[in-house]
């Protein structure tokens, strides 16, 4: 059981946290009945201010939870995270300045919007956002799963602990969701920097204290499994898609599409964008206590307490909670409490804005700004709760399986926001039928590579070795959207 | 500059990280070892810094329209 120090300086930093959540409203003011001030801050985030928006987006759950629940369970595989997020940023780089630019100009606000525009496509504008809507609910699934496992560390061997961790996931949403309400992308940025402010230190405590405590990094790998230290030979088809397909989803989602769009200029993003992938570091760290958390016996002997399926999720927590000074361990833990709060706010304002903008107005075309933003408001309350109510009802272990879900989804709208932002030639048939052929075929992968049962892989075995599924899917959806334009140009042409 | 040298300027300073972090036979080693971290672990972590350089040369590169 953990000692009142540690609740003490973990309550007093979420009280900061709320502060700082309501006075996002006055900060930087703008008048948040229009819809761009409520969900991308007006637009006038600077190169810091959006470098810890998307690295909010970054630093979720994820990456403070599956990936060290992967490393510590299967070793260097999971390790993927780190290229994955360089490489995303080489993608950024060149397709977000120009959607940043576009959207500038003819004022959206989503992926969908510029779709729509693009392609005088209705339909495809709204299968795009419906993608984008089914494929963050599982990402928000997973920051809940993240707070809980906070919150079970910290409650392990108190009475009714379980019943009061689902009370304070409850209590941390309604606050959440009041503060959003109210204070839109502001809150959420302030938010951020405070809670990147805290995992930073984190960070950096744990990658001093840790390694002289336990006397090297070589002695947990020692401790770890001893096929740890590389790759085996026949995963690295694995990383590699891994890698490729994770970077090219990460900028699909709409939530890292908020981001961009909040930023003041090209300019200024292409900056962030550019010094992002020094918080990989970070992510490098934290992956690397899956394997450090072998050297530390307490932290061991805490986690066979557990079953074996969720000792990887409390990996993180645990290995703070036996190596750090215990009022310390409260800071720590609050970051990464919040590292799950934040994001969720972010995904579930975007979600609402795919919601309002996307679907509810195409069908009611004539939706005043007035009652646009409140649909907006409201609907981002009720998305946060869905997920939470998803979390109570399914097992951990099973959100974590479903993100895995939401990648492959998410990047089927591929072709058509990043080809449609440099080339003229896709047309909007075909790319319906990729994005829908994409869809299926990944989801039908992903239920052979588990045999039908539980979602565990997320790779399949093939000829050339085990390959992601998003990559492969995206591929054939590629095929058909690239395909079908050509053969739809060609017949035009011979009919004139 | 050469508009076209610019460009292929421009394509290897995003395409040379990208091509290192796909490549994984390239850093997939044990040794040498630093602080007790395999090769496979360090190098990936440092790349993260070289990759910011490459990235924020790009970005001058292409505001730098001259």
């Amino acid at each position: 059981m953990i000692g009142a120090d540690v609740f003490i300086v973990f309550v007093l930093l979420f009280m900061v946290f709320i502060g700082l959540g309501f006075y996002g409203k006055y900060w930087r003011r703008g008048d948040l009945d229009h819809i761009h001030e409520w969900s991308l801050a007006g637009r006038k985030l600077g190169t810091t201010l959006v470098f810890f928006l998307i690295g909010a987006d970054l630093y979720t759950a994820y990456s403070f939870v599956a990936i060290p629940s992967g490393v510590f369970a299967k070793g260097s595989l999971y390790f993927f995270a780190i290229p994955y997020v360089m490489l995303t940023f080489a993608v950024a780089l060149v397709a977000m300045p120009r959607l940043w630019t576009l959207a500038r100009e003819k004022g959206y606000i989503t992926a969908s919007d510029f779709v729509k525009d693009r392609f005088n496509s209705k339909t495809l504008a709204i299968m795009i956002a419906i993608t984008g809507i089914v494929a963050e609910l599982p990402y928000i699934a997973l920051q809940i799963v993240g707070m809980q496992s906070v919150l079970t560390v910290m409650l392990a061997g108190y009475a009714n602990s379980q019943m009061v961790q689902e009370i304070s996931l409850l209590v941390a949403f309604v606050i959440l969701a009041a503060f959003t309400y109210t204070s839109g992308l502001r809150g959420a940025t302030l938010t951020a920097i405070f809670k990147d402010i805290l995992v930073w230190i984190t960070v950096i405590a744990v990658i001093v204290i840790v390694p002289i405590s336990i006397g090297g990094f070589g002695n947990a790998f020692k401790a770890a499994n001893s096929s740890y230290a590389t790759l085996p030979e026949n995963l690295v088809p694995a990383y590699a898609t891994l890698i490729l397909g994770s970077a090219l989803a990460l900028y699909l989602y709409p939530h890292a599409i908020s981001g961009v769009l909040s930023a003041q200029s090209a300019q200024k993003l292409r900056k962030s964008t550019s010094l992002l992938p020094l918080y990989g570091i970070g992510l490098a760290v934290l992956a690397l206590m899956g394997i450090m958390v072998y050297a530390v016996p307490g932290a061991m002997k805490f986690l066979s307490g557990f079953p074996e399926s969720s000792r990887g999720i409390l990996v993180v927590p645990s290995l703070i909670l036996y190596t750090l000074p215990s009022w310390f361990s409260g800071v720590a833990l609050l970051g990464i409490f919040v590292g799950g709060l934040v994001p969720a706010a972010i995904m579930a304002m975007a979600q609402a804005n795919l919601l309002t903008r996307n679907i509810i107005k195409e069908i009611k075309p004539n939706l005043s700004d007035k009652s646009e933003i409140k649909i907006t408001k409201v609907s981002s309350t009720v998305f946060k709760f869905i997920a939470l109510g998803f979390v109570f009802s399914v097992p951990a272990t099973y959100a974590i399986s479903l993100q895995l879900l939401g990648g492959i989804l998410i990047v089927q709208i591929l072709p058509a926001v990043f080809f449609g932002l440099y080339t003229k030639m896709l047309k909007k048939t075909p790319l319906i039928v990729g994005l829908l052929v994409g869809i299926f075929s990944g989801i039908l992968m992903i239920e052979m590579a588990n045999s039908f049962g539980q979602l565990t892989s997320s790779v399949l075995k093939t000829t050339f070795g085990p390959i992601y599924i998003a990559v492969i899917s995206l591929g054939i959806n590629l095929a058909i959207s690239f395909g079908g334009s050509i053969i739809q140009k060609n017949r035009c042409q011979k009919q004139e | 500059m050469h508009s076209k040298t610019r460009y292929i300027i421009l394509g290897l300073l995003v395409l040379i990280p990208s091509f290192v972090n796909l490549g994984v036979p390239i850093y997939n080693r044990e040794s040498p070892e630093l602080f007790g971290l395999p090769f496979f672990y360090w190098f990936q972590t440092l790349w993260l810094v070289a990759c910011t350089g490459f990235y924020l040369a790009y970005s001058r590169l292409v505001e730098n329209k001259s």
